[in-house]
């Protein structure tokens, strides 16, 4: 099929190729069943022989996003060039069997390559969703928690889309001003007037804080705010300790490494103390009047613990709230047994709140984020 | 030398005499999209040459470029058809004194001539195979998303009124993104996928050279380097190859035929040929701008 003059060598280069398919979709490429193969058909057109010819093609074939597309060179050096010359990068086994649980078909192309046991992939998948994100240090963790976090999104994207699909239904004629046009024409409706449907979006605005007391938890709520981002079409992203920034567009780096880099040059002072109501403030001089709307929620996500004026807090929060449709404070202390919202910050803003929730796990945020929409929509 | 890497090279340069440099990455893929006969999706920033690569396909294939640029709320009668109502309801008040049958009359009216063709109907409908670019695609939403994948496996598309209309010629399909919705994985899954960076120095020295071919090796050497520096810095709408040609042909303009350490005030005078937005704007103070010139 290769046209290759050996056929032992055909057969060896054949099983290479196909074998490729599986050892990228254990390092977390969304690649099929089917795609083996593809990756035969067209190293028949391209030919074997030209190693970067082959990894050209094969790049423009199985990569399907940008951080694939990065990572791409390293994976194929890894599997084609001779074993000693390259350590093979670990295989995300856990992440491979989220995907097995979610797509059936890409599940069974694994099996045959990685066995592995579903199930406890599964219960991993649970235990991570429950457990504090202050516990989660691993790096393995992290990029397995950022799946779900785009799994999660990914939900919640479906859950407004069948609410706005079924408030659709095409254009409709606008009969009175179809019948006024045509006046000119004896009657005779010639020039149709169509009604537009007006409608508002659902809109989420995310403030996060960033200052020292929320440290362990700020970078997975970034996270959250990217994977949202990614996800939902109106997504507003802000951090603030003593002041606000706005990072919804260094959110929106498309590649991961640079939007942290950016964040970290806008987060000047990063980690300092917390003025929220003067923070709120801010926001609501210079964002809130172009962000929020009718139909907005707006995030916090803090722990709480201002180091500024209680009555600024409560103040701006009322001002805040009569312009949104839900104000929800997330507060990853909430969760802790034995915790009450008693601090000077929280006592403030209490009463006006919508609601007062835990976030400190995924499992937390996946049950607030779809009551938000909801509501919203 | 193997054939397929001829190929390759010889579609570089065919798309450099159509005015795109392109990495052989690219033109592998382009070879390889013909093969397969699959749409290849482009991502990268905003000014990375996108759009550029169709329209160099088209001019390299010496056949129609047709262009459908996504927005939100796009529908299916803005991207494939749409009868043409007015016309429709003058024949029908011509008709009504023709002894036709009713059956025979409504057969003429939802007949081709009164059928408006938009891009993509257009795209499956030419006798040559055009090359088809829908542009922007993460601007429309998900439902006309799934729709044109259909389209685009199957190349037919079935008008209520009329039946199914099969494909003439199958588009050489090029689909672009920006990034600013997530694609859905089908999507990706049925296409080829190519990602683009702004380019490297060398590259876009080439472009300007094959671009602006008026300004002196010395003046595009120093508009590349100040531009890539500009790239590297933090600003919300970086510079594309665009910008550098506008830069280039404005400073051309002004008559600026090298860029000096203290021309500083005639840089200025040309930076909104690169600068777009009022915040980048204000990282631009008088000596940052020295300080970029100098390093050129």
């Amino acid at each position: 099929m290769l046209n290759l003059a050996d056929p032992e060598l055909e057969a060896r280069v054949t099983q290479r190729l196909a074998g490729f398919c599986g050892f990228l979709r254990a390092n977390g490429f969304a690649v099929g069943g089917g795609d083996a193969q593809q990756v035969l058909q067209a190293a028949q057109h391209v030919g074997v022989l030209d190693s970067e010819l082959l990894r050209w093609s094969l790049q423009a074939l199985l990569c399907g996003r940008c951080d694939e597309w990065r990572r791409f060179g390293e994976l194929f050096d890894a599997w084609f060039l001779p074993p000693n010359r390259w350590s093979a990068p670990q295989a995300r086994e856990f992440e491979a069997g989220l995907e097995s649980g979610v797509h059936g078909e890409a599940g069974r192309g694994a099996g045959q390559d990685h066995p592995r046991d579903a199930r406890r992939a599964a219960s991993a998948r649970e235990l991570l969703a429950r457990t504090d994100f202050s516990e989660l240090l691993e790096r393995e963790h992290q990029l397995d928690l950022e799946a779900l976090m785009r799994q999660f999104a990914r939900r919640l994207k479906h859950l407004r889309l069948r609410r706005e699909a079924r408030a659709r239904h095409g254009r409709r004629l606008d009969l009175r001003a179809t019948i006024r046009r045509s006046v000119a024409t004896g009657g005779t409706p010639l020039h149709l007037a169509w009604r537009d449907r007006r409608r508002v979006r659902p809109r989420l605005v995310l403030l996060l804080d960033v200052s020292r007391s929320m440290a362990p938890y700020s970078f997975f709520y970034l996270r959250l705010a990217r994977a949202l981002a990614g996800e939902l079409a109106d997504v507003h992203s802000f951090i603030f300790h003593t002041r606000v920034t706005a990072v919804s567009e260094a959110l929106r780096d498309p590649d991961p490494w640079r939007a942290q880099e950016r964040l970290h040059l806008l987060a000047q002072g990063w980690g300092g103390g917390t003025r929220i109501g003067e923070s709120l403030a801010q926001f609501n001089r210079e964002h809130a009047a172009r962000l929020v709307h009718a139909r907005t929620a707006v995030i916090v996500l803090s722990d709480g613990y201002d180091t500024g004026e209680p009555a600024l807090l409560a103040a701006e929060l009322a001002r805040l709230r009569r312009r949104a449709r839900r104000i929800v404070w997330l507060n990853p202390l909430c969760s802790r047994p034995g915790y009450a919202p008693v601090s000077q910050g929280m006592q403030a803003a209490l009463p006006h709140l919508d609601l007062l929730a835990p976030g400190a796990d995924l499992a937390s945020l996946a049950a607030v984020l779809p009551r938000i929409l909801e509501a919203l929509s | 030398m193997n054939d397929r890497l001829a190929e390759v090279t010889g579609l570089q340069q065919a798309l450099a005499e159509a005015g795109y440099i392109a990495e052989p990455a690219l033109a592998a893929a382009l070879l390889l999209m013909q093969d397969l006969g699959r749409p290849l999706l482009l991502e990268g920033d905003a000014g990375v040459g996108k759009t550029e690569v169709a329209k160099a396909l088209a001019a390299v294939r010496a056949t129609r470029l047709i262009r459908l640029q996504c927005y939100e709320g796009l529908d299916a009668h803005a991207a494939l058809y749409e009868w043409n109502y007015q016309r429709q309801l003058l024949a029908i008040k011509l008709l009504e004194q023709d002894a036709r049958s009713v059956a025979e009359k409504e057969q003429d009216i939802f007949s081709e001539r009164y059928l408006l063709k938009r891009p993509l109907l257009e795209a499956i409908s030419c006798e040559q195979p055009p090359v088809l670019l829908i542009d922007e695609v993460d601007r429309a939403d998900e439902a006309f998303e799934a729709y044109l994948l259909e389209l685009l496996s199957d190349f037919q598309l079935s008008i209520p009124e009329l039946g199914t209309v099969h494909a003439i010629s199958r588009p050489v399909v090029v689909i672009t993104s920006n990034g600013t919705r997530e694609l859905s994985d089908a999507l990706r899954r049925r296409c080829l996928y190519q990602y683009l960076d702004y380019p490297d120095y060398e590259k876009e020295l080439a472009i300007v050279r094959l671009k602006a071919p008026q300004a002196a090796p010395a003046l595009a050497r120093q508009v590349v380097a100040f531009v890539q520096a500009v790239r590297r810095m933090e600003l919300q709408k970086k510079p594309g190859i665009a910008e550098t040609l506008d830069w280039t042909a404005s400073l051309l303009r002004l008559g600026i035929s090298v860029i000096e350490k203290d021309g500083a005030e005639r840089i200025l005078q040309t930076l909104g040929a690169l600068v777009k937005t009022r915040e980048d704007r204000a990282a631009f103070p008088r000596e940052a701008v020295a300080r970029l010139a100098a390093a050129c």
